[in-house]
């Protein structure tokens, strides 16, 4: 009798220190919620910004699995592949038994109901389309990995080099017009819904694409010609592309009139910096402000490439 | 037979991690191992989706090509095909994520809408009181499944982010298979397969003309209309769960005339099982060969269809 009391005494202390210790439960964006008991151990990530994320909140030596896509920064080469953004491999997931699996809204449905029906704790974000929202993933993934203080320390620094900059360009009366253009071949640009639109107007300037609500779309040439940018932004992955791509658009005769063509104002944007909603975001957020409103920045003493 | 038990063998074995035949023992003894679990939950739902697809797609093949009399008639002829790829890109689009008895919604408005664009195709070729003419199945067949086709393209065009999601489903692919579609395909391939058997002598007479099929006693427009019934269930069910798998369909049935002869008695039941051997074969390639990336299966059977297909013209002229 003596020893029944006393096991249920010492059953119900631990079952009430096991509750005063971290767990707590984090809604994702897919309206799942999971439950958090410390940093997880082994992540795999359906993302290259995820990764980014991970690393920089100081996970590296939780993760996983990653996709093939991740390539920064550099101890993503060493993680286990598996597989791609929209055909991750089921196999190579489940063999990696993680605690948890971070994935977005660009994965597929299916996969990911997919992996939840292979009971793997996954966790669903909404990237969104602006820098802000870049915040918010960083501090929701803080919160899923228990690493709340390094992801708010992170976004807070983040938050005021953004704020910095708003504030300088906000006291600038021009807004001049910017075109965005995503690869050589024709003219892809984003309209509102763009992480690229969000920087160029959070920057001061004006995405000449803004009326058209899409994501990604195909910009008409004469529209180009009769909007008349005065700054054109080349999003690409390397130096030669953006050499490529300027010569292009100096070479074609249609485009002679343009403002950004004639004076040169065609700069060059790492498309990893600007497309990944990550910490390198605001890297890319800086040097669009440069480009922008030079002025603001005149007082700089780094000359950035 | 060897070929189907060294398909099952191989495919439960082949994948982008490694296992071998110690792990498959151990899955049969102890199911707790994690490579187990690799075995029972994604594996084995593949290898056995996969032969059910097969199947369906290859019997569906038979019977239009009889039902045609065409061999270049196939499952998605009647513009199956192209009514359940606009079902399945609009569910994608649209952004639905519920579930019917484990299906997903990509699914079930691919099977529906396949299905309904047959059914379409057929009503508009009836012609009031004349004679139904195949032909003008087979014609309004193409136009309606050229008109989805470009209703699709459409969608894919305007929301061009999530192309790449479509193109999986459009090219075919077994990595998502799990046991609630094996259920869905299951019964459509059982009732379909037991029709075909019972009234496959009609089949026989049919491929004499309407005409002559009908002075033996074949009840010629109520065969051809369960026949096509069948085949559309067939073709839907199966595209529904794994996307648009060309080739299958229309280059089995020949295959298996090749070796076995045309009757219908036979044919029937042999191209659906070799049919399924080849899904199987062709998943297999299709998650080993660029391992971990998956090709769609729907490259890898034109492919491999494609080639054939062309020997086989040649050979026959």
């Amino acid at each position: 009798m003596m020893k029944k009391f006393l096991s249920i005494l010492v059953l119900s202390i631990s079952m009430t220190s096991g509750t005063l210790s971290q767990t707590l439960s984090v809604r994702d964006d897919s309206g799942h919620n999971l439950t958090v008991r410390g940093t997880p151990n082994r992540i795999i990530s359906l993302a290259p910004n995820i990764t980014e994320i991970l690393f920089a909140l100081g996970l590296e030596d939780h993760i996983v699995g990653v996709t093939r896509y991740c390539d920064f920064p550099e101890g993503a080469g060493r993680i286990e592949k598996i597989g791609g953004l929209v055909d991750p491999s089921l196999e190579k997931i489940q063999a990696l038994r993680p605690d948890l699996v971070i994935g977005f809204r660009g994965n597929p449905i299916r996969t990911l109901e997919r992996i939840r029906s292979l009971d793997l704790p996954l966790f669903v974000l909404e990237m969104g389309n602006s820098l802000e929202s870049v915040f918010r993933i960083i501090r929701t993934v803080g919160e899923v990995t228990a690493r709340r203080e390094e992801a708010c320390r992170l976004a807070g620094d983040m938050e005021q080099k953004y704020q910095k900059i708003r504030t300088a360009v906000r006291s600038s009366t021009e807004k001049p017009k910017v075109f965005f253009l995503l690869s050589a071949m024709g003219l892809w640009t984003g309209g509102r819904g763009s992480f690229l639109h969000d920087l160029i107007e959070k920057a001061g300037g004006l995405n000449i694409a803004a009326e058209i609500r899409r994501k990604w779309l195909h910009y008409n040439r004469e529209h180009l010609i009769h909007e008349n940018p005065e700054i054109i932004l080349i999003i690409c992955r390397s130096k030669k592309e953006y050499s490529r791509a300027k010569e292009w658009l100096e070479k074609d005769p249609s485009f002679q009139n343009i403002l950004a063509v004639r004076k040169g104002n065609v700069w060059f944007i790492d498309e990893d910096l600007a497309t990944r909603p990550g910490p390198r975001l605001i890297l890319a957020f800086t040097r669009v402000a440069e480009i922008i409103h030079p002025e603001v920045f005149a007082g700089d003493d780094e000359k950035k490439p | 037979m060897i070929l189907l038990i060294g398909g099952i063998l191989l495919s439960l074995l082949s994948g982008p991690v490694d296992t071998d035949l110690s792990d498959l023992w151990d899955f049969f003894i102890n199911a707790d191992k994690p490579l187990s679990a690799i075995i029972l939950n994604i594996r084995l739902p593949r290898l056995i989706l996969a032969f059910l697809v097969g199947a369906c797609l290859s019997l569906s093949g038979a019977m239009l090509q009889g039902y045609f009399r065409n061999p270049m008639a196939g499952p998605f002829v009647v513009g199956v095909s192209s009514g359940a790829s606009f079902g399945a890109v609009l569910a994608l689009f649209s952004g639905f994520t519920l579930r019917i008895w484990g299906l997903s919604a990509q699914n079930i408005f691919a099977f529906a809408s396949g299905f309904l664009l047959v059914s379409v195709v057929y009503l508009l070729s009836q012609k009031k009181g004349g004679v139904f003419r195949v032909e003008t199945l087979l014609l309004t067949g193409i136009a309606a499944g050229a008109l989805a086709s470009s209703l699709t393209s459409f969608m894919i065009f305007f929301k061009a982010d999530a192309f790449e999601q479509a193109i999986f489903w459009l090219l075919g692919s077994f990595a998502l298979s799990d046991w609630a579609q094996i259920w869905a395909v299951l019964p459509y391939l059982l009732v379909s397969f037991i029709g075909a058997q019972w009234l496959a002598k009609d089949m026989n007479l049919l491929s004499l003309g309407d005409e002559t099929a009908h002075s033996l006693g074949c009840p010629v427009r109520r065969i051809r209309k369960v026949f096509l019934i069948l085949a559309t269930l067939l073709a839907s069910s199966a595209v529904s769960v794994s996307g648009i798998i060309g080739f299958v369909g229309l280059i089995i049935p020949h295959w298996v005339r090749l070796l076995i002869g045309p009757d219908h008695r036979y044919l029937f039941p042999f191209s659906a099982l070799l049919g399924g051997i080849f899904c199987i074969y062709s998943d297999m390639l299709a998650r080993t060969l660029l391992s971990p990336t998956e090709i769609p299966i729907g490259i890898i059977t034109a492919a491999v269809g494609a080639p054939f297909f062309i020997y086989l013209l040649h050979k026959k002229s």
